[in-house]
């Protein structure tokens, strides 16, 4: 059976890179032949660039130490709203009374979109860190929250009955079902929230900042390198990119018992 | 191997008067469960033989605590029951095994939440555990047990808290013929080795004759008691002996059919 | 002719890399025939369907319809397996007919096919009713009368039966063998019910544990309609269950 499945692996790496490389060949061809050159570099010029801004600083920093700027922000921020989405939304979902009071504000504040709150953050805050780690806070708060709030509204009731049988009162249940029965659901929520963070700290870094991967675009854009602009992009790409795997790793080892099969 | 067993006539461990259940649905009040009076003694396997899905997990959830009753009401140990209480155990056709905690987290569950203390129950656990011959799956998650394992898991917990009656909720339902006949063996191995009082439900002729004590057949629709039949044949049972089959074939004969 | 060969199975193998599951399986089964398949649990038998059915290439050996090598276009072969699968956007007659009219029957004979298949399932009432309004034991029914209005020359069941209540199963099986009387139909059912096998089959085959072979090919001369409390019947349960007792 393992042989099938390293089979079907292979093919589908071998199908991601062929598809890269096709694109990779189809800019570098169209920037060569056509007038696109001044506003769209090859791919050539960028990835060297960016592989240069490794060891050489763009600004005040590398690339590598542009990134860390950026992910210190969003690890505040993120982190934050984790804690609090997690308690507020499982307790959403399970006594009614805070569902009644906080439901209504979520789902008027939900649809709203980070980039919104961007001039009251400047004016209540100024334009330093604490802007960003509201803004980032923002923008993880609602998807954390109306997740666990799903999982906690999803646990199966048969599990309740089980554990009221078995002589748990309404704290334990809370605490030893309601928590661990949402956490599937929770840890969805805290993947889409990491997205939309690391999505928002590059809009807050373009409002005003010199460090961090945002900064390294709009400045790029300030001084008119676009290489700069593309090596920023690339390197906010591959980080969310690096991201998502280690979220998706994190979720096999702490829901290794969310098999199907019952 | 035949064996006689006496058993000695005790307080009535459960007594159920009139218990009624309606629902209310766009039709109207539904009748579920209708005037089922029943008393169980102490140490027996009473089985609730019936078809159909209406109304026999109400009764049971009913007789738990699980639900409370429209009319009538349930005594178990001579006081009324009005919520759950781990005085009862039930174990669940879908087992309802925590999927978060290890075999050992979920037997444990029922004395951690009693505030037995850790070494007590850890002791007890295990003893359960080996009872239900789950003996070096301490630490194995649910979703990596088969069927059958599974509900030896759900019986374990049940068990651990030392519950004064067993509900059993068609415990078997989901596993296959064979090993089906497989967990009816082991369950009475189970409770020959530590006695219980014990309701289990079945729609299933064999599984009734060779498990009960006392067969409590039921209406489909609403809930009812149909007729009472006590079975004297010596355990194990056999399921091909002609008095088996006799019985068998007079209880099918009186049970309703299903649609 | 009563004794044509319908399907023969010829040292069939299977295996996943290291792993034999299949170990040389040979039979043969009649036309008309109804064959039960009986195992003890984890026996290969859902491997051995896949194997009949063309979803998995046996490793060695081959599997003949009426002397030649399966192919699904041409053999008519219809499946039913344990999970209930009609259409949930169709009518249960819609749903029956559904075979048929991929083949671009006559539509008047559609009707009369359909019609008479509802009426042996008892479904007949029913017949403009969706799936989703329907108890677990009527869709069942849906499915089988489906594979049956096709008359297919080989039916190939897979534990069709196993979460019903008791007397539900009896009720669906007697409506299998009416459908069965019917068609003429060649089928070959599996199940771990022991006492369904008994009840269904003119011939029982008993498979081992993995790697699987076949311990024994049981006749199976019961009048219908069987009786599962007497004592003929039981003899035969009896044998069966001596070869396949693990528990």
């Amino acid at each position: 059976m393992n042989r099938f499945k390293d089979a079907a692996n292979m093919q589908k790496v071998v199908a991601a890179i062929i598809s890269i490389l096709a694109f990779l060949i189809f800019w570098h061809v169209g920037v060569k032949y056509s007038s696109l050159s001044k506003l769209l570099p090859g791919p050539i010029e960028v990835l060297s660039s960016f592989l240069r801004s490794v060891v050489v600083p763009i600004g005040t920093a590398t690339i590598g130490g542009h990134a860390l700027w950026s992910l210190s922000r969003v690890f505040v921020g993120y982190a934050v709203a984790s804690i609090l989405g997690i308690i507020l939304g499982v307790t959403m979902g399970w006594y009614k009374s805070v569902e009644a009071i906080f439901r209504p504000l979520f789902e008027i504040i939900r649809p709203i979109p980070p980039i919104a709150w961007i001039p009251l953050a400047i004016l209540w805050f100024g334009l330093g860190e604490i802007t960003k780690y509201f803004l980032i806070f923002l923008a993880a708060l609602s998807n954390v929250t109306m997740n666990a709030y799903a999982g906690a509204k999803s646990i199966d009731p048969v599990y309740v009955g089980a554990a009221k049988m078995l002589g748990a009162n309404d704290r334990r249940i809370f605490l030893s079902i309601v928590l661990p029965g949402s956490v599937p659901h929770i840890f969805a929520g805290l993947q889409v929230a990491l997205s939309s963070a690391w999505a928002t700290v590059v809009a807050a870094e373009m409002v005003r900042s010199s460090e961090g991967v945002g900064g390294v675009i709009i400045k790029g854009q300030e001084i008119n390198n676009t290489v700069q602009i593309l090596v920023g992009i690339l390197a906010v790409g591959i980080i969310g990119f690096v991201l998502a795997i280690i979220m998706r790793r994190l979720e096999t080892r702490l829901c290794a018992w969310n098999e199907r099969g019952k | 191997m035949r064996m006689e067993r006496e058993r000695e006539i005790k307080e009535n461990v459960i007594e159920c008067k009139s218990l009624s259940k309606q629902f209310e649905t766009d039709r109207g009040v539904a009748d579920v469960v209708k005037q089922i009076d029943l008393d169980v003694k102490e140490n027996e396997f009473v089985v609730l033989f019936g078809p159909g899905q209406c109304g026999k997990t109400t009764l049971i959830n009913l007789m738990a605590g699980l639900e409370k009753p429209s009319s009538g009401q349930v005594n178990v140990s001579g006081k009324i029951v009005e919520k759950p209480g781990p005085d009862r155990g039930v174990v669940y056709q879908t087992t309802a095994l925590f999927p978060w905690l290890t075999v050992m987290g979920n037997v444990e569950y029922g004395p951690k939440s009693l505030g037995v203390s850790k070494k007590e129950r850890r002791k007890r656990s295990q003893k359960y555990i080996d009872l239900v011959g789950l003996t070096g799956f301490e630490n194995t998650f649910p979703s990596k047990l088969s069927g059958g394992m599974r509900q030896r898991v759900g019986i374990a917990r049940a068990y651990c808290n030392k519950p004064i009656v067993l509900f059993m909720d068609e415990p078997f339902g989901h596993l296959d013929a064979q090993t089906r006949y497989l967990m009816q063996e082991e369950i009475m191995r189970i409770w020959e080795q530590e006695k219980r009082t014990v309701i289990f439900v079945t729609n299933n002729i064999e599984e009734a004759l060779y498990l009960a004590d006392r067969i409590i057949v039921l209406n489909n629709c609403p809930t009812s008691i149909k007729r009472e039949y006590k079975i004297d044949l010596p355990r194990p049972r056999d399921y091909v002996s002609s008095d088996f089959l006799k019985l068998r074939k007079e209880i099918s004969s009186v049970v309703d059919k299903a649609i | 002719m009563a004794d044509e060969i319908k399907v023969k199975v010829e040292n069939m193998t299977k295996s996943f890399g290291n792993l034999l599951v299949l170990d040389d399986v040979s039979f043969e089964v009649k036309k008309g025939e109804f064959l039960c398949v009986v195992g003890p649990t984890g026996c290969g038998k859902t491997t051995f369907l896949n194997c009949l059915t063309k979803l998995y290439e046996p490793t060695k050996g081959q599997i003949l319809i009426n002397d030649e090598p399966v192919n699904l276009k041409r053999h008519n072969i219809a499946y039913i397996f344990q999970e209930y699968s009609t259409m949930p956007w169709l009518t249960v007659e819609q749903n029956v007919a559904f075979g048929l009219k991929i083949k671009h029957v006559d539509p008047a004979i559609i009707k009369k096919e359909v019609d008479e298949v509802l009426e042996i399932v008892g479904l007949t009432a029913y017949k403009d009713y969706y799936p989703v309004e329907l108890s677990t034991s009527m869709i069942q029914r849906v499915v089988i009368a489906r594979a049956f209005a096709t008359k297919p020359e080989l039916l190939l069941m897979d534990e069709p039966y196993g979460q019903l209540d008791i007397d539900l199963r009896f009720r669906l099986e007697d409506e299998l063998l009416k459908l069965w009387e019917r068609t003429g139909t060649t089928v070959i059912f599996i199940t771990h019910n022991i006492e369904e096998a008994v009840y269904l089959s003119e011939n029982i085959l008993i498979l081992t544990n993995k790697p699987t072979t076949i311990k024994e090919r049981l006749k199976n001369n019961l009048p219908r309609p069987r009786v599962v409390t007497e004592p003929s019947f039981i003899n035969i349960r009896t044998r069966v269950t001596d070869l396949i007792k693990w528990w």
